[in-house]
């Protein structure tokens, strides 16, 4: 890596970020001197920390993909290999000489068989490895660009096509509720969180709802998949969702307007045909003041629920905790979107900065090269790692401060294989040695309650692989958590770290040497 | 008063019936596509319809009086003219007005709508090529993606880094070794097609992990889950051989199977059956959901020709369906290849359907197109015996037979794993024997197992019991082979004297 190019471009960048709208310049101040910072070991590290502008496509969001190995010249070729090549046609030379092939064929193995080649055999071996890397990557005109879809069906659209509402009685705007008895009770409708149900943003407006859950059932995941049946879950269990928090004493449900807003639509046959979809449903929430909650379904829909609140809430505006044993970060791939790249098109549209994604318990298997990557860009990640160096109280508090530090707003997505599988067997892509729900409720109830929430999600809830009810009780309690956060923020109760006194303490005396 | 609204009705549908007509022509091209979901035509009677006030629909236009008339259109909101004029009698003339008129705005964008792809991707000038795509005729891939065609493409044995002749390779250690490395039916490992040539492979099973079925998505494990099961060794007690004995077997592997969408499979999946084919080994298909059903009888068209192979569908389900959005999917396998003549109606017989997606409509199609159809109902009234009698002899019609295997043929009692299970389906018995004969008593170029979802079974019975059927075509085949073809031939050792 050329650093002193980098470092040019760098001041050429801030340079350019002086001038930039006035109201992040503070921040661009701030992220300048970071700059200055990095500089100083950037020998040492290899990266110069490039700092985005919110609404515009990160300078460096391309830089590097990882996991795969970009073509570079090879060096040391013997000789002997050397004479071989130089007696080729020169376009055939060249081309292992550059080194393309060794995504066909390691250079040790194609030179053993150069050196025991007759010269046609050799040049025989040269074209093999050309033919196969000329298949390998994409061709105009022979490969196809895109997965052409039957529009002359006679329901190319109604998958996502609304029911009337003059298609039911007559009704005012307003959530429905669907219980009956004065006593109240369950009705025997499951919803989530035992909620009324609204089925238009009217029904939000009129209702003066504080949170709307959506499901939203993607099953495209590349694990085991069941995601499909994560809403239907979480709403049938029916625990978990209900009564007063024993850490706050606050009661979500009464406190709150809360709806089930039902299912969106889903093309269970294209992640990418799904999205526009989810997007709009989530914004047309975001667009009442509602608090989105969005029941996946898989980890691609972290892509249109957070675009979606951009839409509202500002390009940039937002910062986003991601909860996940995967960094989610891919890219380069065939599809636009799957459950492994959400985070690179969010950053890639410019709907979220680098600087503002903060992702906690991350401990599958990716290389380095991703963690540098993220390093480069400016990414925060708290892996399991971080956690076993510090301890988990120091990581959240981390993770809270910058949840706050940048922007106004917060989003939260919550993949539910963070958890360890222990707690959440019921998942497609679990990992071991992940969080527990004594450390994930409370970073849950303090995110929704000590920033401005305006989103959450709960994604990969798959409850096939989870033959009792534990993994749908634990989806349901951190959605609690959060319910109860949001409620402390409207009961404006932001104290760090609150906890009620009364429930953390029976007062009848001063075992603490706190005063009674 | 009510007898003049009779009136009006009857005058109401003629004349709507003629708008009717003309509306479906240009919906259908002005040519009736049996392909396409059929649009019915016929017009209820309208002395049945309850009365109702006339001045009710006095706002309706004849295209909303057309629709409301019309019970396909009224299906497709799960509607009946009972339950719209139940509807019509809470409402008054500007609310049924509302109410019809607005399910037709909906009906009528139920299809692709002229320019609803004209939307721009580009927001505050950055690309989001996903913010249009539900209105796209198109899903737009990634065609920057790094080695874009790299999952598909084979390394040739040349570049191997370590070489080997070619043949199927043991994985077993010890001369009489269970357990190790899983295989299917314990057999060597067949890597590349060379492999299978030189080795003579008479029957190569391959997995094909592929899970975007619309029932439960676990099918994409079952290859793994068969190979890690017992079921698919030893001796037959009913043919009375051992096809392990008698057959070349290889275990080849997975073909490689692209996530997140069906269509990207096809091409690759037909051409790798095709290779095993020329190779002449007759495939063992372990899916995968059904959507694999297109590319497999494909290869088996592409190479011995759409006229000379009759299909044995075993499946509670017709996957038939006509006129979807998507080309591809389980859903949809028989209509397609019927559409892109890969096969003859008159040459695939289908046995075990059941469940509510087999309707009048469904049935009415499949006899329209000629399919030979056993539904459960049949087996309950002619008896299982006679039923593989007609069947058997319906697959002879060709010199050749492929059977497709749905795990949802049998009941759940036998298979609760399968990804869209129907309760009254066949017994394990009444499969195997099925199966057994149609291997031994017809020349078998391959076989797939398809919809299996094991993690819908804690127990190891979905998967004994599919490998136990894939055991009754080996046996067959390996009776064949010992020329064993007669007629329901039983081993006489298994009967007592």
């Amino acid at each position: 890596m050329n650093v002193k190019k980098l470092v040019t471009s760098v001041l050429a960048m801030c340079a350019v970020s002086t001038i930039v709208i006035s109201g992040v310049q503070s921040q661009i101040a701030s992220n300048v001197k970071q700059v200055g910072e990095k500089q100083k070991d950037s020998a040492e590290s290899e990266f110069v920390y490039i700092p985005s502008v919110a609404g515009q496509v990160p300078e460096r969001i391309d830089s590097a993909t990882p996991g795969l190995m970009a073509a570079e010249p090879l060096e040391d070729i013997p000789e002997d290999v050397m004479a071989i090549l130089d007696s080729l046609p020169s376009d055939k030379g060249d081309f292992i000489k550059s080194g393309k092939g060794e995504g066909v064929v390691k250079k040790d193995i194609l030179f053993e068989l150069l050196i025991s080649a007759s010269p046609s055999e050799a040049e025989g071996y040269v074209d093999t490895v050309m033919s196969i890397y000329d298949k390998m990557e994409f061709k105009k005109g022979r490969d196809i660009e895109a997965i052409a879809l039957n529009k002359s069906s006679p329901d190319f659209n109604s998958w996502r096509l609304k029911r009337p509402q003059s298609m039911n009685p007559d009704r005012e705007d307003g959530p429905i509720s669907l219980g009956r008895y004065l006593g109240g009770g369950n009705s025997g409708i499951p919803t989530f969180a035992n909620a009324p149900v609204a089925l238009t943003a009217e029904d939000l407006i009129a209702g003066e709802v504080d949170v709307a859950i959506l499901g939203a059932p993607l099953d495209m995941g590349s694990g085991w998949r069941d995601a499909i049946n994560g809403p239907k879950a979480m709403r049938m269990l029916r625990r978990g969702t209900g009564g007063t928090d024993v850490s706050t004493m606050i009661n979500p449900t009464s406190v709150l307007n809360i709806v089930d807003y039902g299912d969106v639509a889903i093309d269970q046959l294209s992640t990418e045909r799904s999205v526009q979809e989810v997007r709009s449903m989530v914004r047309e929430i975001a667009e009442t003041g509602a608090i989105p909650i969005i029941i996946g379904g898989d980890h691609s829909l972290e892509y249109p629920n957070v675009a979606a609140i951009a839409d509202v809430y500002g390009k940039g505006k937002v910062s986003v905790v991601h909860f996940d044993a995967h960094l989610d970060t891919g890219r380069g791939r065939v599809h636009l979107l799957s459950h492994g790249q959400p985070i690179y098109r969010l950053m890639k549209e410019a709907h979220v900065r680098p600087e503002n994604f903060i992702q906690v318990g991350l401990r599958a298997h990716y290389s380095k090269s991703y963690y540098e990557w993220e390093k480069e860009i400016g990414m925060k990640y708290h892996t399991m790692a971080e956690v076993e160096r510090r301890g988990w109280d120091d990581v959240m508090d981390r993770v809270i401060k910058e949840a706050t530090e940048n922007t106004e707003y917060l989003y939260v997505s919550f993949d539910v294989d963070v958890l360890d599988p222990a707690f959440q067997p019921g998942t497609g892509t679990p990992v071991s040695g992940g969080l527990t729900m004594r450390e994930a409720i409370p970073i849950v109830r303090r995110l929704c309650a000590e920033t401005k929430l305006v989103g959450f999600d709960i994604v990969e809830l798959a409850p096939a692989l989870d033959s009792s009810y534990v993994s749908a009780l634990n989806a349901n309690s951190l959605m609690f958590a959060c319910m109860t956060g949001i409620a402390m923020h409207k009961e404006e109760i932001t104290e760090k770290g609150f906890i009620s006194e009364l429930s953390s303490e029976h007062g009848q005396d001063d075992y603490y040497g706190e005063g009674r | 008063m009510r007898f003049a609204h009779y009136i009006y009705n009857k005058r109401t549908l003629l004349i709507t019936s003629a708008f009717t007509l003309t509306l479906i022509s240009a919906y259908a091209s002005a040519t009736y596509n049996p392909f396409e979901n059929s649009v019915s035509t016929s017009m209820t009677n309208a002395d049945a319809l309850p009365p109702i006030e006339n001045d009710k629909l006095s706002l309706l236009t004849p295209q909303e009086l057309s629709f409301l008339r019309n019970p396909t259109q009224l299906k497709w909101f799960g509607l009946s003219e009972e339950k719209v004029f139940t509807q019509l009698a809470m409402r008054d003339a500007v609310s049924v007005k509302q109410y019809v008129s607005e399910m037709l705005a909906v009906y009528n964008a139920a299809k692709f709508q002229p320019g609803q792809d004209q939307a721009s991707a580009v927001n505050n000038g950055i690309l989001e090529p996903l913010s249009i795509v539900a209105d796209a005729p198109e899903i737009p891939l990634n065609t920057d993606a790094a080695g874009y065609n790299k999952r598909t493409i084979i390394q040739p044995s040349v570049f191997d880094k370590y070489k080997r002749s070619p043949g199927p390779i043991s994985l077993k250690r010890y001369v009489h070794e269970q357990g190790g490395i899983p295989t299917f039916a314990n057999a060597p490992v067949a890597i590349r097609v060379e492999d299978l040539t030189a080795g003579m492979v008479e029957v190569a099973f391959v997995g094909v992990p592929l899970a975007l079925g619309s029932g439960w998505r676990d099918s994409q494990h079952a290859p793994t889950v068969l190979r890690g099961m017992y079921g698919l060794g030893g001796y037959d007690i009913a043919g009375g051989v051992d096809p392990a004995l008698v057959l070349n077997i290889a275990d080849f592997g997975n073909v490689a199977t692209a996530y997140l969408s069906p269509e990207l499979n096809i091409e690759h999946i037909r051409e790798q059956i095709g290779e095993m084919i020329k190779a002449n080994t007759v495939p063992f298909i372990v899916g995968g959901d059904h959507s694999i059903m297109y590319p497999t009888v494909a290869a088996m068209s592409d190479n011995y020709g759409a006229s000379n192979v009759s299909v044995v569908h075993l499946d509670a389900h017709y996957n038939g369906e006509r006129g979807l959005d998507h080309y591809f999917s389980d859903k949809q396998s028989v209509s397609r290849l019927l559409q892109d003549k890969l096969i003859m109606g008159k040459h695939l017989i289908q046995v075990g359907l059941r469940g509510p997606s087999q309707d009048k409509e469904a049935l009415q199609w499949l006899r329209t197109q000629g399919i030979n159809y056993h539904t459960m109902v049949e087996v309950q009234q002619s008896g299982w015996d006679k039923v593989v009698a007609i069947a058997i002899k319906q697959a002879k019609t060709t010199s050749k037979t492929f059977i497709s295997f749905d795990m949802s043929v049998l009941d759940p009692a036998y298979a609760p794993g399968a990804g869209r299970p129907v309760p009254g389906g066949l017994s394990i018995l009444q499969a195997q024997t099925l199966v057994r004969r149609l291997c031994a008593e017809t020349e078998i170029i391959g076989f797939e197992m398809l919809d299996l979802a094991p993690y819908l079974d804690i127990s190891y019975k979905t998967a004994l019991n599919a490998n136990h059927i894939m055991h009754a075509c080996l046996t067959g085949i390996a009776m064949r082979k010992s020329g064993i073809t007669k007629s329901n031939h039983l081993d006489p050792l298994a009967l007592s004297q």
